[in-house]
């Protein structure tokens, strides 16, 4: 089969997929009904303050897996409802941050700073219209990059990293991640090493499982879904909870409606006039975005600034500044956070590092369904035999590119319509969303143990938020444990056993020199900056 | 946040202790093999040398945390009152799980008082309503203790809610399925 063979092999596995239901005798493929489904769902709970796209995903992916069980044919409905929700998230985060101030999502947060205003002015439509636009804009310029990048990324690493280069490659993804994520290198290797520790807990090859302190329930490990849905959710959960509790204790009330005044529209002229910043804010994202565990939020901010700077060059006098309510900051940041969910992709789909916690659940849906293994050996174009995985992988694509069709016309219409989701009370809501993803785990892992680990994660994840320690370096060494061990033993036979040889092969060696480099750099960085500020 | 706040170094000098117990006391004693083994004359990466692996990361961290960032600026400060919160709350969350596990069999107990042949809850655990009785009251006492705890009182609101959550958790993960056990129904 050649290239051209496998794109369209996947575009058919989607459409020709099983069928669901028929419409007057058109068949409609299940892939398509649950992209749909992921989509809706996605921006409805991107716009509820308190929920986000990795908690309907965490929540979703037990029932999926029930419904679609453990064949491969269960890959691109399950994925694809995950892709769904991950695009439908990322737009939907905007509408509480726009009509209330509260941004859904952290990397929403630059968003309130005009979209907020402009709510204030009687906009909020016209505030809702812009962030819709730059945000599906931002997205689908990061998807066309990620369809391009990930194949020749996979293959550039299959064909010129051998065992011990692709060693040094996860050392140096989870010392960049460690270096990069929260801002604190020093944290992010404490939360990095801890996530290792968990993940070597009742594992290894010898017959005792290392490190279970001889108890039959460690001797087993921790189940991944206990781990991140335990640090993700659960802590994310704790902490939301007892900032709700202090705020209630110091009184605080909901700000009221404000009705819309004024034309609402979005016209061609005010079109014109966000490109530019549209168009820098997506290359921005996106060229962070492929960079393994730098955040959208990161991402929202150089976007934002970046906007900033040109607009007090360009501005006229008579328009508002930035963080008063200028359509153009709303599009500076909307189209840079959201132009990171397809590059983050990259890493994920070409060397099988997840980068972001949506990547991460679609990980877990590939781990736990079986089938496709995210990373290099997914783009082998393999001419006499078909590679299954390849055309699962031009699937995925395809369901994204649905999505984003989904965006651009009915997208908005159903964003706008979801300002009634920010008036669920956050009490109600996070009780529920506990006992949900307990539930999730329950009726994956059928034993209370998996419960308890999973609270016990969730007290390690709030008591990481608490002293500012990402959780997200955690998982992701969690989840890349295993495969770390395991090809440093592969690397390690395959060298004869020498013990230096992370330092004798050339690539190897510089990517080691990378992960030293990227930690003391930022290490320096950030003392320089303490005296700076001490100072 | 704080300038003046102490956090980092003390984090540093816990983490630093901990990766030092866990490299030279836990994992040597608690791992089959060491970092290297050879077997066979083959040499091959032991049980230990991940996890030490681990326990570099976790000591470079404690170390960078000490040396570089113990001046840190906006240095996060441990409230007290909030970690109480946190023990109500796992307090909560415990009595939930334990009424959760119990309750079922503590309804056929009650029930068995009226029946001459007794039932047993572990062959109703599959069956309506017994099945839904643990998780029903479990999580109901999880969701509307919750609620009531963060609005400082208790009402009938936060109760129907509870109720009305579990019941819709029940619709959406059980009478769909056959394969799917309600907590704690695979466990009793």
């Amino acid at each position: 089969m050649g290239a051209l063979d496998y794109i369209w092999a996947g575009v058919l596995a989607v459409f020709l997929g099983p069928e669901l239901f028929s419409v007057f005798g058109v068949p409609v493929p299940v892939t398509i009904v649950m992209i749909f489904a992921g989509f809706f769902l996605g921006i409805a709970v991107g716009a509820t303050p308190g929920l986000a796209g990795p908690i309907a995903m965490a929540i979703a992916l037990p029932i999926l897996i029930s419904i679609f069980g453990y064949t491969p044919d269960a890959l691109l409905p399950v994925m694809g409802f995950l892709i769904g929700v991950m695009k439908g998230a990322t737009i939907g985060g905007a509408v509480p941050a726009i009509l209330f101030n509260t941004p859904g999502t952290p990397d929403a947060y630059m968003t309130t700073l005009d979209g907020y205003p402009m709510t204030q002015k009687g906009q909020a439509k016209k505030a809702l219209r812009v962030a819709h636009l730059s945000s599906v804009t931002g997205d689908t310029f990061s998807d066309m990059v990620l369809f391009i990048c990930a194949p020749f990324l996979a293959l550039l690493v299959e064909g010129y990293l051998d065992l011990p280069e692709k060693t040094a490659l996860l050392i140096l993804s989870l010392s960049f991640i460690a270096a990069v994520i929260g801002g604190s290198p020093a944290k992010g290797l404490i939360s990095t090493g801890l996530g290792l520790l968990f993940a070597y807990v009742g594992t290894g090859e010898d017959f005792y499982p290392r490190l279970s302190m001889d108890s039959k329930v460690l001797a087993q490990g921790f189940p991944l879904a206990t781990a991140i849905l335990g640090v993700l959710i659960v802590g994310a959960v704790f902490k939301e909870l007892t900032d709700l509790w202090r705020e209630k204790r110091e009184s605080g009330l909901l700000a009221g409606t404000i009705e819309d005044s004024g034309d609402q529209r979005l016209h061609m002229r005010e079109i014109r006039r966000l490109v530019p910043y549209i168009g820098r804010s997506a290359v921005i994202g996106t060229a962070i975005g492929a960079l393994p565990g730098i955040g959208s939020t990161l991402a929202a901010t150089i976007g934002y600034t970046v906007g900033k700077a040109r607009y007090q060059r360009t501005k006229s006098p008579e328009a508002p500044d930035f963080g008063k309510g200028a359509p153009e900051g709303i599009a500076a940041t909307e189209a840079a956070n959201s132009s990171v969910s397809g590059a983050n992709l990259i890493p994920v789909l070409s060397l099988g590092i997840p980068g972001n916690a949506a990547a991460v659940f679609l990980i877990l849906a590939a781990d736990s369904i079986g089938g496709f293994n995210p990373g290099p050996s997914v783009f082998r174009f393999t001419a006499d035999a078909v590679n299954p995985e390849l055309v699962i992988a031009f699937g995925l694509f395809t369901a994204m590119l649905i999505a984003n069709l989904l965006n651009w016309t009915i997208g908005g219409v159903f964003m706008r319509s979801m300002g009634i989701m920010t008036r669920i009370p956050k009490q109600v809501l996070l009780p529920t969303v506990l006992l949900l993803t307990l539930t999730a785990i329950y009726v994956q892992e059928t034993r209370m143990e998996a419960i308890w680990f999973t609270l016990g994660f969730g007290l390690l994840g709030y008591v990481m938020r608490v002293v500012a320690i990402s959780p997200l370096p955690f998982v992701i060494a969690f989840i890349l444990g295993g495969k770390l061990e395991e090809s440093a033993r592969q690397a390690f036979a395959a060298t004869g056993g020498d013990p230096w040889f992370l330092f004798t092969h050339p690539i190897a060696a510089v990517f080691m020199a990378l992960s030293v480099g990227v930690i003391l750099l930022t290490a320096r960085n950030n003392r320089v900056r303490a005296s700076r500020a001490s100072a | 946040m704080s300038h003046d706040s102490r956090s980092n170094l003390i984090l540093g000098i816990c983490f630093a202790a901990f990766a030092l117990l866990l490299i030279f006391i836990w994992i040597p004693f608690d791992t089959d093999t060491g970092l290297i083994e050879k077997v066979r004359r083959q040499i091959t990466i032991g049980d230990a040398l991940a996890p030490t692996v681990a326990g570099i990361f976790l000591l470079l961290g404690g170390l960078i945390l000490i040396l570089f960032e113990r001046n840190a600026p906006d240095q996060p400060e441990v409230d007290p009152v909030n970690l109480g919160f946190m023990a109500v709350v796992f307090v909560l969350l415990a009595a939930s799980f334990l009424v959760m596990r119990y309750g079922g069999p503590a309804v056929v107990a009650l029930v068995n008082l009226s029946r001459e042949t007794p039932l047993e809850y572990r062959l109703l655990r599959d069956s309506a309503p017994w099945k839904y009785t643990g998780f029903f009251f479990g999580g109901t006492l999880m969701i509307g203790g919750l609620i009531s705890l963060v609005e400082g009182r208790i009402t009938l609101r936060a109760v129907l809610i509870g109720i009305v959550a579990v019941l819709a958790m029940i619709a959406v993960y059980d009478l769909p399925f056959d394969d799917l056990l309600l907590p704690p129904n695979g466990d009793v």
